[in-house]
């Protein structure tokens, strides 16, 4: 007969054990567990609390309660905090205090549950005692960690939703504000174009360099606004992917470029990719437009090539320009990550390229030496 | 109070006259000849308010009907409604302002709809240990699934009709049924399905206890025959097990039984003899007459399948407990319905549907 309770007490752990880790769904989670326990040991209500801000919030009961949070107070934290792993109460007024519905008396089982607060098991008459809370608690030490779990899940979900709606919010607001900047934008290149026209003769010389610096500003903010939006939108506008001769389509763009005479780019044989003609497009012309403009050499020196690496081709343009200290590799990728204050540079270039690997699942980085040249890492999948 | 008329105005003046402006309870034995839908009409013009479900048999004093109609009256209804939708398990349970006083709940369910567990589930999760519950399944004994609960909203399937009284009432419940062999795990159950026993074939592991205790064989049409004899017990800590009834057998050898079975529950395959599940009933009675102080009624809910278990000894069944109950209060009246699952919170504990148990309540105002 001994035999026989303590097998039928290890299958009724198994059938406890097995009814936890079902869900992440904290919820979810108690419901399976708890309402199992309450129904094969009789028992009447169980809650938990976790202790937030000074406040213990009842997080999970049955049946609801109508309290949800209870004060913390000295002589309930001494009570709490005592609890090693479980603790029995009879009749404890104080403990009972704890509960989420009236209750005047009755056994109560509470297990510490560590960073998931306290678990409550009440019953209204005598159904639990010490044996049996010691039998349950490696169960109960699982249940804490499903809870953990639980609750990991739930902040990582939590986190999700946030990051998605800040970057809905910061897209939108980018879209909004580059499209409301270029309409007074555009009112003052009209006009500063029709004083051009109409009065420049009056002007001084000041006069006319002051009206070039608008028109000028004018036409850098433009660049920057659209440099907003193309990054806004790199991502959410999901062009059709299709073969692309990448060679052919970098050499049309070098040659679409007004690239100085002292520079010479050099191009090798490149793949086809799988991808979208104007997003590649736009990567590459950002590179090779950055190599160019900050080459300081006599003989500038741009070269475009690529070696196969596996699942992917790891391209790179190299350049003997500036060079970039190592402490900015981060920020040049960054919006607005400008080293430079350079009148014809908008900020948002590399930034821009950045997010279209991103957008073919591939990575980038930059190797430099100041005074000898950078290179530009960057891989698209095969 | 037991109405054999099936003429509409008769039924209806006589439970007006019983239950004057209090609510009916009202028990209806399957094969009676009567239109409930216009019943209810009628009740509904006369101002009745009411509630009340279709059984296989009916019980009053210490007799089983399977034609006629009991009524018993519910004092102090606090709440009365109707959940539809319990297999869809969408519903919301009405808020009740329980003060502090004793409340009783009383609910006749279709005891042929999916997910009973989950309704009584929500009905703890809401009223919790504010009331004690008391009610039983519904439905015809031929296990077609028809409307068979209702109240004064209308006439319904795969629904419950629940009163809540200020009331101070007393449950007894016992089945009876003994260990034959286990502890056995379900290693596989969906909903009232048992897939798998201990990772085998659910009745290839019960045949062979079911064979060899009764030194009979299991046949293509014998199943229920042997089976109503031989449940499974869900184990509880302490007390009597949970009783599912095993209904029949599908062709993947799958039991499917009444109530529902979770995964991995801990089960014992039962059996009784008449002495055990009679004495059962009186411990029952027994129970709740010790408990009680000034009751006014006694309602029995009895499950069906003990009938069909102990067939013409069903009689010493309901004599034992009615005598206990008039031997103590002889002004008591006793009525009732042999149900399709039975309906109490267990020991004060939490709520649960049973199978062939017998679960007595005593009234009190």
């Amino acid at each position: 007969m001994k035999i026989e309770n303590h097998i039928l007490t290890i299958l009724q752990l198994y059938e406890y054990a097995m009814a936890i880790g079902k869900s992440l769904d904290y919820n979810e989670s108690c419901n399976n567990f708890i309402r199992l326990i309450l129904k094969r040991k009789n028992l009447n209500a169980a809650w938990i609390l976790s202790n937030e801000n000074n406040k213990y919030v009842c997080k999970y009961s049955i049946p609801f309660g109508r309290k949800s949070i209870v004060k913390t107070q000295p002589d309930l934290n001494n009570l709490l905090h005592g609890i090693d792993s479980f603790e029995l109460f009879n009749n404890n007024a104080l403990a009972l205090s704890t509960a989420p519905i009236k209750l005047k008396d009755g056994h109560l089982a509470v297990f510490n549950l560590k960073e998931e607060g306290y678990l409550f098991l009440y019953s209204k008459k005598n159904n639990i005692d010490a044996q049996d809370l010691s039998k349950l608690q490696p169960v109960i030490s699982k249940f804490m960690n499903a809870l953990k779990a639980c609750r990991v899940f739930s902040d990582q979900q939590r986190l999700l939703k946030n990051l998605e709606k800040q970057n809905q919010e910061l897209s939108d607001y980018a879209h909004m504000v580059s499209h409301d900047l270029k309409s007074p934008l555009r009112s003052i290149d009209a006009l500063t174009s029709w004083i051009t026209e109409d009065y420049y003769d009056h002007f001084d010389v000041e006069g006319k360099n002051q009206l070039n610096e608008i028109r000028f500003s004018v036409n850098k903010m433009d660049a920057m606004i659209k440099g907003i939006l193309d990054y806004s939108t790199i991502d959410k506008n999901q062009s059709e992917t299709y073969d692309v001769d990448l060679y052919t389509l970098v050499k049309e763009t070098v040659s679409c470029m007004s690239v100085p005479e002292n520079i010479s780019v050099m191009i090798d044989e490149l793949p086809k990719v799988r991808g979208d003609k104007f997003r590649l497009q736009q990567l590459f012309q950002n590179l090779v437009d950055n190599a160019i403009k900050y080459n300081d050499k006599e003989q500038g020196l741009v070269n475009i090539s690529v070696v196969d690496n596996n699942q992917f081709w790891k391209f790179y343009v190299s350049d003997n320009g500036k060079g970039i200290d190592s402490k900015y590799f981060d920020k040049i990728f960054q919006t607005f990550g400008k080293l430079e204050n350079r009148k014809d540079s908008t900020g948002i270039g590399l930034a821009v390229v950045k997010k279209i690997v991103h957008m073919y699942e591939g990575s980038i980085w930059v190797e430099s030496t100041l005074g000898l040249g950078t290179t530009f890492f960057f891989t698209l999948r095969k | 109070m037991f109405i054999y008329s099936t003429q509409t105005t008769e039924v209806v003046n006589a439970i007006k006259k019983h239950v004057r402006s209090n609510t009916a309870l009202i028990s209806i034995a399957e094969h009676t000849d009567i239109d409930v839908e216009g019943l209810i009409q009628e009740l509904n013009k006369e101002g009745i308010a009411f509630m009340g479900g279709i059984f296989p048999k009916v019980i009053h004093g210490n007799k089983i009907f399977e034609k006629g109609i009991v009524a018993n009256t519910l004092h102090n209804i606090e709440k009365l409604f109707v959940i539809r939708g319990i297999s869809y398990k969408n519903y919301r349970i009405p808020p009740i302002d329980f003060k502090d006083r004793d409340y009783s709940l009383f609910t006749y369910v279709d005891g042929l709809t999916s997910n009973i567990s989950h309704f009584l589930n929500r009905l703890y999760l809401n009223y919790g240990m504010e009331t004690t519950y008391f009610g039983g399944g519904a439905g015809s004994l031929s296990l077609e699934q028809k409307p068979c609960v209702f109240n004064n909203e209308g006439l319904f399937e795969d629904a419950a009709v629940v009163g809540v009284m200020r009331m101070t009432s007393r449950i007894g419940v016992k089945h009876g049924w003994k260990k034959v062999d286990g502890p056995f795990i379900v290693t596989k159950a969906d909903g009232n399905i048992i897939k798998e026993i201990n990772w085998k074939n659910p009745f290839e592991v019960y045949r062979s206890v079911v064979e060899k205790h009764s030194k009979r064989k299991f046949n293509e049409h014998n199943f229920f025959d042997l089976a109503k004899g031989y449940p499974f017990g869900l184990v509880k800590k302490e007390g009597e097990c949970i009783v599912r009834d095993p209904l029949m057998v599908n062709e993947s050898g799958e039991l499917i039984c009444v109530g529902e079975v979770e995964n991995n529950a801990v089960v014992d395959i039962l059996n009784g003899n008449k002495e055990s599940l009679i004495n059962a009933a009186k411990s029952a009675a027994a129970e709740c007459i010790y408990q009680s102080e000034n009751p006014r009624k006694a309602i029995i809910i009895d499950c069906i399948s003990r009938i069909l278990f102990l067939e013409k000894h069903f009689d010493e069944e309901l004599n034992a407990i009615t005598k206990l109950i008039k031997d103590q209060y002889p002004d008591v009246s006793i009525g009732g319905a042999l149900t399709i699952g039975e309906i109490s919170s267990y020991g004060e504990g939490f709520l649960e549907l049973y199978n062939k148990t017998t679960v007595v309540g005593m009234f009190e105002l």
